[in-house]
């Protein structure tokens, strides 16, 4: 149910950005000195998710660092522990990863205003480690008893490299605060899988899915723009 | 502008697609936990399978009690193959074979008790089934009373780790 809500509320911004952008009248010959700094901020729905989800904990800081009018270099590092279960196996990963790569600003800004709707992509990789912490053999016939074991066994040293691409809105809504949201398409390049057991959440990534090597997310970033000189475009 | 739209439109369809896997539910026709099945073969001819009369099969706990396996149920029809679950608790199942079952009267016809010994193996089948066992190095072993009606059986396959084919023959 969040995830739909996330994407409606997502694909609004998106359209009322969009509808506004359409009224632009081409800016005239006066020259605004647009800001050029280092922007670090966090993932608020991460913190606000490890509060309400006992199943969850998990932080992310991110940053960019803009090069030219358009384009930023960007990454973000975070750690993540998630325990999924359900009635035959229950399981929880944890660990860490980093992402880099580049945001493309496509947004035509209004006078004087610095906002963004982009497109980026990045490459993330994480290192976690899987615990299983119960299963129940599965049988499709229950006459004879339920075999549910509590494993604790772990799983460590495993790792994935993915590749992700973005798009996302970035806002100013008061002087140097922004606040953005973001869509990731995830797909995964290589992982090391444990034996007898497969790779159910990767940190950074998030669940996987058993028709592929995709996935997606959503980040809700507030951040801080650190402005270091301006320059008029 | 147009692109954004697309992508967009891309990422939604993606995540409907996504949304409505499902990977969270043990599918019926997922590879599980394999039964054990028994086929009956006539000691006379033994190319032929011959069907046992009234036949029900039930297993024996430990404290010797029936355990009756809810989907076969009580048979009355003539049936020549039956598909067993194995307990995955213990490294044997005991199991009885009754000849001859009538109405719903357990001292009718004629029980036959078998004892199969097997080795456990775990193995992971997806995130919605979690773990089956698979049995190896499996052993039969027929209780021998004054008046069994079973009288040979052989192994086909030593690992039960599919329902596909019959593991065992039962000859009488």
């Amino acid at each position: 149910m969040l995830r739909y809500s996330i994407s409606t509320l997502f694909i609004m911004l998106i359209c009322s950005m969009t509808l506004a952008q359409n009224d632009t009248t081409p800016a005239d010959s006066i020259k605004y000195a647009q800001k050029y700094g280092l922007r670090l901020g966090g993932d608020v729905s991460k913190l606000a998710r490890s509060f309400l989800d006992d199943d969850y904990s998990g932080s992310e800081i991110n940053g960019d660092y803009r090069l030219s009018k358009d384009l930023y270099i960007a990454g973000e590092i975070g750690f993540e522990e998630f325990t999924t279960s359900n009635d035959f196996l229950n399981s929880t990963a944890n660990g860490s990863y980093f992402k880099g790569g580049v945001d493309y600003n496509m947004y035509q800004n209004w006078f004087g205003m610095e906002n963004m709707i982009y497109a980026g992509f990045r490459v993330g990789a994480s290192t976690f480690k899987q615990t299983i912490n119960s299963y129940t053999l599965y049988q499709t016939n229950q006459s004879w008893p339920q075999t549910t074991i509590n494993s604790g066994q772990e799983f460590s040293g495993l790792n994935a490299i993915w590749g992700e691409l973005l798009i996302g809105i970035k806002a100013e809504v008061l002087n140097n605060i922004y606040f953005g949201i973001n869509a990731q398409l995830k797909g995964r390049v290589t992982e090391k899988e444990p034996s007898n057991f497969e790779n159910i959440y990767i940190p950074g990534f998030g669940r996987t899915y058993d028709s592929g090597k995709f996935g997606i997310g959503f980040g809700y970033n507030i951040s801080y723009l650190i402005p270091l000189y301006k320059k008029d475009q | 502008m147009s692109s954004i739209k697309k992508i967009v439109a891309i990422l939604l369809l993606i995540s409907v697609f996504i949304s409505c896997e499902k990977d969270d539910i043990c599918a019926s026709e997922t590879g599980t936990t394999p039964k054990l099945i028994l086929r009956f073969y006539d000691i006379s001819d033994q190319e032929e399978t011959k069907a046992v009369p009234n036949l029900l099969v039930y297993g024996v706990n430990d404290l010797s009690d029936r355990v009756l396996f809810d989907h076969i149920g009580l048979t009355a029809s003539n049936t020549d193959s039956i598909a067993i679950p194995l307990r995955t608790d213990f490294n044997l199942t005991r199991f009885a074979v009754h000849q001859d079952f009538e109405g719903d009267d357990f001292e009718s016809g004629n029980i036959d008790i078998i004892t199969v010994n097997y080795e456990r193996e775990e193995v992971y089948v997806s995130r919605a089934c979690g773990y089956k066992d698979i049995f190896n190095n499996l052993t039969l072993n027929l209780e021998t009373d004054f008046d069994n009606w079973v009288i040979n059986s052989e192994i086909l396959n030593t690992t039960v780790n599919n329902e596909t084919t019959a593991h065992v023959k039962i000859f009488h």
